[in-house]
Order: C-alpha cells, then structure tokens, then sequence
C-alpha cells in the first residue's frame, strides 16, 4: 500500500512539473526555437542540422548577439513522427514564446506544424523539407530555405546532355520526401527527350531492397535515381555491387553524404554521382568562399564527424535567418519578424539567401533559391564531374 | 527466368534472417509465456555489441561473434533476475509492459551512448560478390547463411536432446512437477531467457555486417521475428525457421511481381491466410491454442 | 457515497478546466489526454474484458481519422457526417476482424491484428489516389454547430473542442459502465476467465468477441475522427506502432479491466511525456519515460487504480 502511494506521489511530482509555469527561463537572451528529429529513423540527419544550428548561434553571440541580447536556440524534438511536430511546435511558441522557429525536417512534420504557425501568428524556417506543396499552401509564414524537389531538378537540367541519360529508373523511399523526387525528376526527363522506366519504393526502415534492384536490373535502364537517406543510400550500394547492377547512379536530395558512403559502401560506391547543396570538400568554390571554409573548420574543431557537413550547414543557415529576421524587425515579435524577413538579404554556407513570393496571391510563402551541385565519387575521392567542371 | 531465380535467392536469404530472428523469441515468448517487446533490443545489443569488440577491442571477426552473444545472454540472465523474477506472479499484460519498458529504456541508452549515426562493421570477406550462373550473391551472405542454419539446428539439438532442454521443457509445461523431479525453477528460468537473448544477440552479430548499425534497428527485426514465431508456432524452432524461410520468400515475391511499396503487406496477407487455415500455426503440436 | 462526492468533484474540475488552464499548450495536453482516453477505453473493451490483446488498435484510430477527413475534404461532406463515417467504418472492419478471427485466439488473434494494422498502414501510404499517401490530407475542416436563428458555434479553438473531448469521454465511459453491467458484459467476462466452460454454458464465445471488437472499433474510431477535426491534418503516421503501444500503457499501467484505469492512465501517459519534455533535455526524455514505466509497474503491477482500489476498500464490486 506504501508502495502505491509512492507510486502516486511520483506521478503527482511529475504532473507539477508539466504545469509548473516556463517562468524561469525568461530573462536577458533571445530565443530560437529549433524543431528537428533528434531520435527516431533519421536522427543522424537531425543531429547534424541540430550541430550546424549550434555552430551559427554561438558565431552570432560572439559578434554580440542580436538587439543587444544573446541567442538561445530552444531545441524540440520531433522523434520523426507529425503529432509530436506540431506539439513541439505549440510548446515553443506558447510557452516559450519565441518569436522565430527553424524546422522540421521532414516534409510531413513541417506540414504538421503549420496549422499552429498560422493559429498563433509564428513565422517559422524551413530548411530541409522538399515537398513543393509547403510553400504552395498559402500560409504566409512559412520562409524555406531548401529546394523543393522541382527546383532540384531544374538545377540538374543543364547537366542533361552531358549525362546522357536515355532511361532512367527511380528507387525512392516511400515518403513525400522519395516520391516527390521521383515525380519531378521523372518530369526533368520527359522534358529531355528520356523516358521513365521502373519507379519502386522502399519502407523508410527497409533493410533489404535486394527485390527492387532485381526489378531494376530486369530491365533495360542506363541510369537510377536514388532518393533516400545515407544508411539507405548505403544499403542499396551493397546490394546493387551484390546483384552486379551496372549503371550511373545518381543519389538526390542533398542527404547522400558521400563522405559516408565512401567509408560505409566502399567500392560499391565507386562512380557515383551525387546532387548536393554543399561542398565541404570545396568550400571555396562555394558563392562565400570564406564563410564556408571557417565553417567546415568550426565543425571539425568541435569533433562532429565530416559525413555530417553536408546536412549540418542547414542549421547553421536557418539560425541566421531567423536572427536576420529579427534584427530587420528590430524586435523580437512574430509579426515584425515575419515582415522583416521579405526584406531579408544575407549570406549562409549555401549562398545567398532571399525569399521570393510562391503561392497563392495575398497569401505566399517565401521561397529562396538555393545554390546546387553535383559531385561524384572517383577512385574513392570526392570529384566535380568532368562536365562540371567550370571554365 | 534469371530475374526468378535471384528473387528466389534473396527470398532465401531474406527468410535466413527472419528465422534467425524468430528462434531467440520462440524460446522466451513460446515457451515462457513472456511478451518480449525488448527481444529487438538484445538484437541490437549483440550488434554493437560485434562492433565495440571488432573496434575497440581490435578482436578477429570470427570472434567478435561468440563475445557479442554472451554479452547479449549475460545481460539477458540480468534482466531475468532483476525484473521478471520479482514480478513472476503478474499478468502476462504486466511483464509484457515491463519488456515494453526495457525496450524504450535500452533504445534511448543505446541512442545516448552511440549517438544516432550509423555505423558500418568491417567485415574479412571479400565484397566482390559470387556468381552461380544467372545470380550472384556476396560471401558474407553465405558465411551467415550457413551460421544462421547452424545456430537453429543447435538450438533445435539443444532443447530437443539435451537435459538442460528436458527440463526447459518441463518447467514450462508443468511447474509443480518438474519442481518436484529436482529442476530449479529460478535457474532454469534465467537460463531460458539468456539463451533467448543470446539467441537475438547471435542474430545481430551476424546481420549487424551485412546491413547497418544504428539504435533503432532492432524495431523491424522485431515486428519481424513475432510474425515468425506466432506463424511457426509457439516455442517451435523448426517452426519459426520454415516460418521464416516462406515470409521471405513471399515478401521477395510480392515485392518482385506485385508492387514493392505493397511488400509487407504481401507478408501479411499470407500470415492472414496461413492463420485462417491452421489456426495453430503450421507446425502446431497438440497445444492450447488460446 | 465517498465515490459519489469523489466523482462529482472530478466532473466540476474536469468541466471547468478551460477556465483556470490558461495556458493554451496545456489545454492541448488535456486535449490530447481525452482522446486518447477514448482510445485507451475502447483498447480496454478488449483487452480488459474479453482478456484478448489487440495490437493493431491504432488501425481503426486511423481509419477513422481518414474517413472522417476524406470525406470532409474530397467530398465537402458536413465533418459531423463524417464523424459518423469515423464510427461506423472502424465498426465494419472491427466486425470483419472478429468473424476473421473465428477460433484464434491468444497471440494467434493477437498477430492477425497486427498483420491487419500492417496492410492498412501500408495501403494509407501506397494508395496515392485515395489517401494522398505519404504527404497527407492537410486543411480538414473544425467541427461546428450551425442551428438556424444562432450564430454559428464552432470548435475550432481549444476551449470549445475541449468540451466536445469532454463529452466524448464521458460518453465513452458510461457506455462502457452500461455494457460491463449489462448481459454482455457479463458474458465476455465469462469467456475471458474460462472459454471452455463459458462455452458450455452456452455462450457463444465467436458471437461475443465480434460484437466487442466491433464496439471497440467504433470508440477507437470515434477518437481517431475527433483527432482529425482538432489536428486539421491526418497523414499515414497515425498508424504508427507507437501510438498502439502507447494505447496498452495506458490500459496496463492505468488499469486493465477497470473503467476509472484506462482514463486515469490517458491523462497521466499523455502529461508524462509533455512533463518530461519540460523537465529533461531531449537526450533524457525517452529513458527517462521507460525507467518509469518500469517502476510503476513494480510497485503497482496490476494497474494504478486496483492497486488504489486495494488501498481504499469498499463493497465488492463485481468485474
């Protein structure tokens, strides 16, 4: 009986704790929230933006802040799952009060989330998700920072005639993220006079995709498109070196962190291609030079592991948006941040980053357009493909 | 033709690892009656298990393996006696929450001290694969193939032939009376479990290399290795490796021919169909039923 | 009569929350918390009384979150036509399941809901036509009352839908006190404790189960159709593993069996979470949650309200 009633207690403890008021975290510093899947399937993935962000906030308090104040970046997280995107999201803004948020990664938990943007009147940062209809929806206070699927295949358009791809097959996780990608790229080549050949699916858990590339291989394709996450990516080499799959491979979506798939795929690896928004293999060539080698530096000083550079600049960009925006806005109200950021110029990793109006009229979403390479994997290195390579 | 045959073969080592999953569970689920929601943690611990042994400890490959299972069966025996020993007169309900406990308890652990990267074992096989002809299949797949039949057939050997087997068998048919003939309870208890675990964490060991590492990989191994058990029947190791053997193979298949998004659900309709037929599973004992 | 005045006390907090709650992150945990008692009443029906396990619960929660939301949206139906929808659809498949499941019993009924819970996952995410797969149906309208002469009532804030949860649990709670009451309930739990002998008696162990499944379906429906019209957006993570386990949790530790168990361990299960994601870092969170799991269950192993009951006895009530 004792024993229940301890049992009791603990549980009475913890329901004082969930209503105890957020009073003391108020005070002098300005606070960010950051939403991200920090546990779950693609943790790795958010960890790595969650470090970037980290890295931007603690360059943004070394030049004093932003208004006079400190930043704090309040960080939820999502566990890969939209409910509790959305609860991260109401937590943040109501009892945190923060004026800014950056998030969610996913395409789906980004959705989640929006109604409580638009309810509570938050703008939030978009600098992951690809599917085209979070900025399509009409909820102007979402600003994205990433490419949608679309504009990734726009970026890969100039390269068409040098690849030389006359069919192509698509093996994608069965996501908004995967199937988004399988659609636009599937437009890119019927623009290009290429035909569209298998288009399969993987579980996001899958381990075993060995039954699609059989499929793949049946076929008669000269190239497959790879959207998934690098453990994915990975597993799909190994089982493609396994069935001696032979073709150009080409891996979207910005997640592929070829440095990983080198140490984890090794010579499964070998030849393929890669679409990316970052190359820290070649900070310089980067539209800031500067900027992204002081990053790719920062990074390796505080011990994060190389493979993540390719995911972790997200973070690093979103922060300074969000800060941006509220030194435009002048003070850390949602509102006047969401305004500001339609004037917000600044310069991340990536490169520049702008907004530009996408959606329906009187209610647009911003959209910047970021910069996109391709790299490919040549003797177990990092290479610009010979097409690619500028004058 | 060709495209058959390599779907057969994938089948067939896809069904390996499935039975292998589900002989760990068979033996603590079918024969202690306990619902072990943390059976894909012991997987995962075996893993990492292979991996802290093959890089931190720089041990051969060969025996990365047995350390990796009696870490996997010790931790077991732990969890045994500290929370289902005391709670030995609950409701299944009750310990099945409490392995859902362990389950989130050892994920989050694992998350925390690894971090959520994945890791990839090194392993001594060459990665060129072999060809037979119209199909090709790596080495590593083979090396675990054959240990994969090993392992059940040992575990088969075990409880069917030895006297710690008998007296498994008998403590969980007829507690009163074994006790009476001279077994301890208790101890055979543990032993059940860790074997159990070290079972799962022998499956991790030899999966670990050929897919990836990472905390939650032991969620799928073991929604995986229930459908096995329940479909193989109860505490049933040939069972649970022909059980194995035909999810495989039919996922592969539908995957193939079917739609590969609707893969899984191809398993479950066959288990669905399997259940409408023989209701006990397909190598049903005279046993309970409910 | 302590239990009378107990449980009016209850129904005067409960009902005036929206008042002194004033912060609106926590009404939506209470929110949540309802609906989730639903759920876990609805898993209750089964588990607790018919004593059989059904692991793919969260299968009718989503099914009825989606017909409600499919029809709202693609067919501009009403939402309370959809609502109904959200009951009756989940009803129909639950049915299903029960004549399905015929003899099985046990884990063998136990993995026919999984692999049931599985092909409906997958069909949400797959069947693009339908269910708009992985990106979801965002926009699904709120609940509202329009009578004629009245200005329209809707339940788009928080307060306004908190009633309507409130209602929906009470609702759910004495429909569940009338059936374990009534010759229903007294024949499942017959079957639970002794099939054969129920059996023999001349209860129709199939006829029973199908008909409790069926109702049990329809609650979890109900609550997956109320979470459609509060969140706005359903998408083919509502069936999640997770939100299945979270339901038996709440059962388990709340209570099996019991009717107070399964809501007292909804509210408790869903603050818990939220509790600690205030209180630990995200690193701790999740750990946290499972060692306590762990320790309720050691010191209350059959549930928090019977072991509540054991410590304030009264007169043996029948269950």
């Amino acid at each position: 009986m004792r024993r229940a009633a301890i049992g009791l207690g603990v549980v009475v403890v913890m329901l004082l704790g969930a209503f105890a008021p957020a009073a003391w975290t108020q005070g002098d510093p300005i606070k960010i929230g950051v939403i991200q899947p920090l546990s779950g399937p693609v943790a790795a993935s958010g960890n790595y933006v969650r470090m970037g962000a980290e890295i931007g906030r603690d360059w943004v308090n070394a030049r004093g802040g932003v208004l006079g104040r400190q930043v704090q970046l309040l960080i939820e997280d999502n566990k890969s799952d939209p409910k509790e995107a959305a609860t991260a999201a109401e937590k943040l803004i109501v009892r945190d009060k923060v004026p800014v948020i950056v998030g969610a990664w996913g395409s789906s938990m980004t959705l989640a989330a929006m109604p409580k943007l638009e309810e509570y009147g938050v703008p939030m940062i978009v600098e992951t998700s690809s599917a085209a209809t979070i900025t399509k929806r009409g909820n102007p206070w979402i600003f994205r920072i990433s490419p949608p699927s679309e504009m990734e295949a726009v970026g890969l358009e100039k390269y068409m005639k040098d690849l030389g791809i006359k069919q192509a097959d698509f093996l994608a996780v069965n996501t908004d993220w995967g199937r988004g990608a399988a659609s636009a790229f599937g437009d890119l080549l019927k623009r290009s006079g290429a035909s569209v050949g298998a288009v399969e699916f993987m579980d996001q858990a899958a381990t075993d995709m060995n039954a699609q590339i059989t499929k793949v291989k049946a076929g008669g394709a000269d190239t497959l498109f790879l959207t998934t996450s690098v453990e994915q990516i990975t597993l799909v080499l190994k089982q493609a070196q396994e069935q001696r799959l032979s073709r150009k491979i080409i891996t979207t979506g910005g997640s592929s962190s070829p440095s990983q798939l080198i140490k984890q795929a090794g010579p499964a690896a070998e030849g393929t291609m890669h679409i990316l928004f970052f190359l820290p293999w070649f900070p310089e060539a980067m539209p800031d030079g500067k900027l992204a080698k002081a990053f790719v530096d920062e990074w390796a000083k505080r011990g994060h592991p190389f493979e993540g550079l390719t995911e972790g600049f997200r973070g690093h960009d979103g922060v300074i948006t969000a800060v941006e925006g509220l030194k435009v806005a002048g003070k850390p109200d949602p509102k006047a941040v969401r305004d500001a950021l339609w004037s917000v110029s600044v310069m991340g990793v990536n490169g520049p980053i702008k907004f530009e109006k996408d959606g329906p009229a009187g209610k647009e979403s911003g959209q910047s357009k970021p910069s996109i390479f391709i790299v490919q994997i040549k003797d177990g290195k990092i290479a610009l493909p010979a097409f690619a390579v500028k004058k | 033709m060709d495209q058959l045959l390599q779907h057969l073969l994938n089948g067939l080592l896809l069904g390996s690892t499935y039975s292998l999953l589900g002989i760990g569970l068979t033996l603590v689920f079918g024969l202690m009656n306990v619902v072990n929601f943390a059976h894909g943690e012991f997987y995962t611990l075996g893993a990492y298990g292979a991996f802290a042994a093959l890089v931190a400890a720089s041990l051969n490959f060969f025996l990365a393996i047995p350390v990796a299972i009696l870490a996997g069966a010790l931790i077991g025996a732990a969890c045994e006696r500290l929370l289902l020993r005391p709670l030995r007169a609950a409701s299944i309900d009750t310990t099945m929450l409490v392995m859902i406990g362990l389950w989130i308890t050892l994920q989050n652990a694992e998350l925390l001290a690894w971090g959520g990267v994945a890791k990839s074992v090194p392993t001594p096989f060459p990665t060129e694969p072999v060809a037979w002809g119209p199909v090709s299949v790596s080495r590593l797949r083979i090396f675990v193939f054959v240990m994969s039949a090993l392992l059940i057939l040992g575990a088969h050997l075990v409880l069917t032939r030895t006297r710690l087997g008998r007296a498994m068998r008998a403590t969980f048919q007829d507690r009163e009376t074994a006790a009476l003939m001279g077994v301890s309870i208790e101890r055979i208890h543990t032993v059940t479990f860790a074997l159990g675990a070290g079972l799962a964490a022998a499956a991790g060991a030899l999966l670990g290399p050929v897919f990836l590492l990472y905390p939650s990989m032991g969620d799928l191994a073991a929604q995986k290795a229930f459908c096995v058990v329940i479909l193989g029947g109860l505490g049933n190791f040939v069972g649970a490796a022909v059980g194995g053997l035909l999810l495989g193979i039919a996922e592969e298949l539908g995957a193939g021919y079917v739609s590969s998004g609707y893969r899984d659900a191809v398993g479950f309709v066959i288990i669905v169909l399997m259940l409408l037929v023989r209701p006990s599973g397909l190598f049903a004992r005279a046993e309970r039923v409910g | 009569m302590r239990a009378r005045a107990a449980t009016a006390v209850l129904l005067v907090v409960a009902a005036s929350a929206p008042l002194w709650v004033w912060n609106p992150y926590h009404l939506h945990t209470l929110i949540m918390a309802g609906i989730f008692a639903v759920l876990a009443l609805s898993l209750n029906l089964l588990l607790g009384y018919t004593g059989q396990l059904s692991l793919g619960h969260a299968a009718f929660f989503g099914i009825g979150a989606y017909a409600s939301a499919l029809l709202s949206v693609k067919l501009e139906w009403s939402p309370w036509l959809g609502m109904l929808a959200a009951v009756v659809l989940p009803g129909l498949a639950g049915w299903g399941i029960g004549r399905l499941a015929l003899k099985l019993r046990g884990a063998y009924f136990v993995l026919l809901t999984i692999s049931f819970a599985g092909v409906v996952s997958l069909v949400s995410v797959n069947w693009m036509d339908l269910t708009n797969g992985p990106l979801g149906i965002p926009g699904v309208p709120a609940l509202a009352v329009a009578l004629p002469g009245l200005p329209e009532l809707s339940f788009r804030g928080k307060g306004a839908f908190y009633y309507l949860v409130l209602a929906a649990v009470i609702a759910a709670y004495v429909l569940c006190r009338r059936l374990v009451a009534s010759r229903v309930g007294r024949a499942l739990v017959a079957l639970r404790e002794n099939e054969a002998l129920a059996e023999s008696v001349g209860i129709d162990g199939t006829h029973y189960l199908v008909l409790a499944a069926m109702l049990s379906a329809m609650m979890a429906g109900a609550a997956g159709g109320l979470y459609a019209h509060y969140t706005r957006f359903v998408s083919p993570e509502v069936f999640l593993f997770t939100y299945t386990v979270t339901m038996v949790i709440m059962v388990v530790a709340g209570g099996k069996g019991t009717l107070a168990g399964p809501v007292l361990g909804a509210v408790l299960f869903t603050v818990l979470p939220e509790a600690l994601r205030a209180l630990a870092s995200w690193q701790w969170q999740m750990l946290l949650y499972g060692v306590l799991l762990i320790a309720a269950l050691f010191f209350m192993p059959r549930g928090i309200v019977p072991a509540l009951a054991a410590r304030f006895p009264r007169a043996p009530v029948s269950s």
